[in-house]
């Protein structure tokens, strides 16, 4: 039976390069729920595992009844702030995120909804009912990996930010990151992590000329 | 009291050691070699071939060697009989496995007084005539670099689905447990992700080893027939967590149980070791699974 891996299939969506470079992510389905607060704080905590029990459930029920199998994606978050300062300038706390694991178009509303039920009688965490079906398009972004803490992400920032300068684009505001590795025990220097800076379409379509000189 | 316990470990090998000297002859099973020094026989086999250096089999093939040597200079036995008595079907696999070990052919080596006897292992046991082996150098890595936390884990309730054939193939296991759960609202959460590997791939053929994928739940509820239900023993463990491919696992295993435990203070309990799967095998790349081994350890003694 063939599998369908979506992070192999749009690898090209997932690319992490040690420089930045700007891709173009499509319109695509995604499991996702949001909240506000910083990263690693309860409520985000209890939302990825929220977020991964409905993504495992949907997943094997929908196995069980010969619905097709696939690859569980990376774990995906935005990040924004609602009075659009800059991120890096605002407490953490008043942080909004979306967390978001990438899903073939074929799962339904319904696999969600039936996932929550199942779980909630089960006793697991009431958030598995926040989470929703939803399709987003990325569009244009400035990609780059970052090796290390997430602490230290600014020093990758920083680039993308030089690069998005140079080549005249217009950042949203918008900070979204791919976890590439775990957490829990691989040591923060070694922590993978793509970041994500979504740029205004028509400053790409502007400057296109400049960007391919660069990448040729 | 480390020393002394690495000591009562050597001990205790020298007692299986002879006992495979004196029954060079006779099929010897690991439950009766587990046996003759009170191991586990579920961890008795990596313990040994950690300290020894060497597997049972390796080292039951090259004492009889070693016995052949002697008989070739000392007795006037035929070659082919030297040959079958070392557990050889035929002169000539008997002459090549002895070439290959001691560089010479055995007649050449049965005429001349200067051929050296065989060096055939670096490990310090040796084929002794009328004595025992009284103790050895364990085999040790010199540099020992294992992370083993000691921790005291409750009875846990697992559905779980068994299989036996290679390792690998455990997939067809995870699938039928995973979708049995599912739909229950069992996956997410504090389930934990258990594979509990009864056999040791080095000494246990590839078609007979066992496996029970396993994933904690709350309660037994009525389900198939293919998931069954039942509690694993809860009590000291030792864990040590294997990060990279489940093939390298193994590996860990060998260095854990033969290393790392026979220079502890701690004694194996007569529970197979179980394995928790920290990341998803489907979506991580093999260098960065993450896999936490536990081995049941048998409670303190107040002394």
């Amino acid at each position: 039976m063939n599998k369908v891996d979506l992070f192999k299939l749009h690898k090209a969506d997932y690319i992490a390069p040690k420089k930045p470079q700007i891709c173009y992510v499509a319109n695509a389905h995604y499991l996702a729920i949001d909240g506000v607060g910083g990263p690693a704080e309860d409520n985000f905590n209890d939302a990825v595992a929220a977020l991964y029990a409905i993504a495992y459930t949907v997943k094997m029920t929908r196995k069980k009844h010969n619905l097709g199998d696939y690859v569980i994606c990376k774990l995906e978050a935005r990040y924004w702030s609602i009075n659009e300062e800059c991120l890096s300038k605002q407490d953490k706390s008043k942080w909004h995120w979306q967390l978001m694991i990438r899903t073939p178009s074929q799962v339904e509303i319904s696999d969600i909804k039936q996932a929550a039920m199942a779980l909630t009688t089960k006793g697991k965490t009431n958030s598995v009912n926040k989470v929703k079906l939803i399709e987003y398009e990325f569009s244009h972004c400035i990609q780059m990996l970052h090796v290390g803490s997430y602490e230290e992400e600014n020093r990758t920032i920083e680039q993308m930010q030089a690069f998005a300068t140079a080549h005249q684009l217009t950042a949203t505001g918008e900070h979204c990151e791919i976890y590439i590795s775990d957490p829990r025990r691989i040591p923060p220097e070694r922590l993978k992590t793509i970041l994500r800076m979504p740029v205004q379409s028509s400053s790409v379509v502007k400057n296109i000329a400049s960007i391919n000189k660069l990448t040729e | 009291m480390r020393k002394k316990t690495q000591l009562s470990y050597i001990a205790r090998m020298v007692n299986v050691v002879n006992y495979i000297q004196q029954n060079l002859d006779n099929e010897l099973t690991l439950e009766e070699l587990a046996q003759q020094a009170n191991f586990s026989s579920y961890h008795f086999h990596r313990i040994f071939s950690g300290m020894l250096g060497e597997s049972v089999k390796e080292l039951i093939r090259r004492l009889r060697l070693e016995r052949a040597a002697v008989q070739l200079r000392t007795s006037t036995a035929s070659i082919l009989d030297i040959a079958l008595a070392a557990g050889y079907e035929s002169d000539m696999a008997f002459s090549r496995a002895f070439k290959s070990r001691s560089g010479v052919q055995p007649s050449k080596f049965r005429k001349s007084e200067q051929a050296s006897f065989p060096c055939l292992s670096i490990s310090s046991v040796r084929y002794v005539t009328n004595e025992h082996i009284s103790s050895f150098d364990p085999f040790t890595d010199e540099e020992l670099n294992m992370n083993v936390t000691i921790k005291q884990v409750n009875d846990t309730l697992v559905a779980y689905v068994s299989h036996q054939g290679p390792y690998k193939d455990c997939g067809h296991a995870w699938d039928t447990l995973c979708t049995a759960l599912a739909p229950e609202g069992l996956l997410g959460g504090d389930a934990k992700m258990i594979g509990v590997s009864y056999d040791d791939p080095d000494v246990v053929a590839p078609d007979l080893l066992r496996y029970e994928a396993c994933i904690s739940v709350d309660e037994v509820f009525s389900t198939t027939d293919e998931i069954a239900f039942k509690a694993i023993t809860g009590g000291r463990y030792a864990v040590t967590t294997h990060i990279g491919p489940y093939e390298k696992l193994n590996e860990t295993y060998q260095k854990f149980l033969g290393q790392w435990l026979s220079q502890s203070e701690h004694e194996s309990a007569d529970r197979p070791c179980f394995e928790i799967y920290l990341n998803d095998p489907e979506s991580t790349e093999p260098e960065e699974l993450i896999t936490d081994i536990y081995l049941p350890l048998k409670e303190l003694r107040n002394e």
